[in-house]
């Protein structure tokens, strides 16, 4: 299983009621689409996935392992099994594009090679050769999307998570993206996407949520 | 072996982006170590001067006049005896003639053969570890213990004073040492702070990606130990380039050794370790 949370109940900084009771399995290889509002809990979801935010109750597991009371180490190892795109996952300001799509190639301690062949693969995937050593306040909105998508695909990690995938795109780049988000459907690595627009599943091995009242239905 | 390439290459970005602010922290910190170094160079100058000074002390130990020369004599043992004397030499009263005569360049003791006035003493020399008030104080209390000594004298008062110059010189020195240390940690601080603060954003994102504290904070650390120690070896490069520039005649200019200014520029970079810790902890919460 790559994510599988139980009864997990979650309150805000405030004290307001997020999540209650939320159950939510993904298996290795499938996607999920979770469709909410906005203030739906959507943002909270995903801090839960990468340890950002601790459960009042309930458990949450990643890749097997519970996570609700790993020390910040443990947490970085299973960060760094995440792609993120869109929401929290925003660019490094002070590197290029390729420095900032290589990064999670760094962290897995990749050799120089293979980061460079890796690079330039997504680089020419994303049509982002021209903006390689481009710094991310250059970069069109849509720009930025791209490099995330890069970034979060280079190093190949199971588990994908995009936060509003389509927010802001061009209906082309939109079309692009869900083509992409097809593809690694299809190619083994989970997804979960992170919707407040009304959308159905992506392909057969996907699955669809709606974020009710702090449930998944 | 990525890891350690990536961090270096970070550490050389920094500097490479920001010449301005490591330059000037470079050259304010080897003001501040320069300030630091001559304190060191004048506190060891000072030091072997006063050593010099004091070697030098002797003590005046009069025979009582009822005592005969016999006895007299037999004072030396007992007197190199005592804990700290080096030595002690007796000085007759025709040895006391003679050196009087030669200080006020004529005899003025002609016709009092027989009744030479002039008291007989010991001139005793002091060990170099008990080269201090007290020690040289029981010296004397040991002394006046002995039957046959008379008046005892010694410069007390000059050798107090260069004592109480001495740690003078040792109390400003630590004083100056520890505010200077901690000017050069609360500067060096603030300059990284200020480096890493226009880059938070991107730690922040660097975190969500898995990367640990120690992988972000590593460069910045470094970086505080190369500007530390750089600035130390600047400081004493410009004091050596003074000392083949000047000379002093009345004294000898005291330097630390290659070792101790080695070890001084290693400090300097644990300090600016320490001070890119200081500067990169809020970043780091």
């Amino acid at each position: 299983m790559i994510v599988e949370i139980n009864n997990l109940f979650l309150k805000s900084d405030r004290g307001a009621q997020i999540f209650k009771n939320l159950n939510f399995k993904l298996s290795s290889g499938r996607s999920a689409v979770i469709q909410g509002p906005a203030g739906s809990g959507k943002s909270s979801l995903v801090e839960l996935f990468i340890g950002l935010r601790r459960p009042e109750s309930g458990s949450i597991e990643l890749f097997g392992e519970s996570i609700g009371r790993l020390g910040e180490m443990r947490i970085n190892r299973f960060r760094r099994k995440i792609g993120g795109v869109g929401g929290l996952f925003e660019l490094i300001p002070s590197y290029t594009v390729a420095e900032n799509i290589a990064f999670p190639l760094i962290l897995a301690g990749e050799q120089s090679k293979t980061r460079k062949e890796l690079l330039l693969k997504m680089l020419t995937e994303f049509s982002l050769i021209k903006q390689a050593g481009t710094y991310p306040r250059r970069l069109t909105r849509v720009e930025r999307t791209l490099v995330q998508f890069a970034r979060a695909s280079i190093a190949n990690q199971p588990l994908i998570i995009i936060d509003e995938p389509a927010a802001g795109l061009d209906s082309s780049t939109a079309g692009r993206i869900h083509e992409f988000l097809v593809k690694q459907s299809f190619s083994g690595r989970s997804m979960i996407i992170l919707t407040s627009e009304k959308t159905t599943a992506i392909s057969p091995n996907s699955d669809y949520y709606q974020l009710k009242a702090g449930e998944l239905v | 072996m990525t890891k350690l390439v990536f961090i270096l290459n970070e550490l050389f970005r920094s500097l490479y982006r920001n010449p301005g602010t490591a330059i000037a922290s470079i050259l304010s910190l080897a003001l501040l170590f320069l300030l630091f170094d001559l304190f060191w160079i004048a506190a060891g100058t000072s030091d072997k001067f006063y050593g010099n000074l004091l070697s030098n002390l002797q003590m005046h130990v009069y025979v009582e006049e009822s005592a005969s020369d016999k006895d007299a004599k037999a004072l030396e043992a007992k007197i190199e005896e005592i804990m700290g004397v080096a030595d002690a030499q007796y000085i007759s009263r025709e040895t006391a003639r003679k050196e009087l005569a030669a200080i006020v360049g004529v005899d003025l003791l002609v016709g009092y053969d027989d009744v030479n006035p002039l008291p007989r003493s010991y001139v005793i020399t002091f060990e170099s570890t008990h080269l201090q008030s007290a020690a040289v104080d029981s010296v004397e209390s040991d002394l006046k213990r002995i039957s046959g000594v008379g008046k005892i004298d010694y410069s007390r008062q000059w050798l107090e004073k260069a004592e109480s110059t001495r740690n003078i010189i040792k109390n400003a020195g630590m004083i100056l040492g520890a505010l200077i240390l901690f000017t050069t940690l609360v500067s060096s601080a603030n300059n990284i702070r200020l480096m890493t603060r226009t880059r938070a954003t991107g730690f922040w994102q660097m975190r969500l990606l898995g990367a640990g504290r120690a992988f972000i904070a590593l460069p910045f650390l470094l970086e505080g130990f190369l500007i530390g120690s750089l600035s130390a070896v600047l400081s004493w490069l410009v004091i050596l380039y003074s000392q083949s520039k000047v000379s002093f005649t009345q004294f000898e200019l005291v330097l630390p050794t290659l070792s101790q200014v080695c070890l001084f520029c290693l400090a300097a970079g644990v300090l600016g370790v320490l001070s890119g810790l200081l500067g990169i902890r809020k970043m780091m919460r």
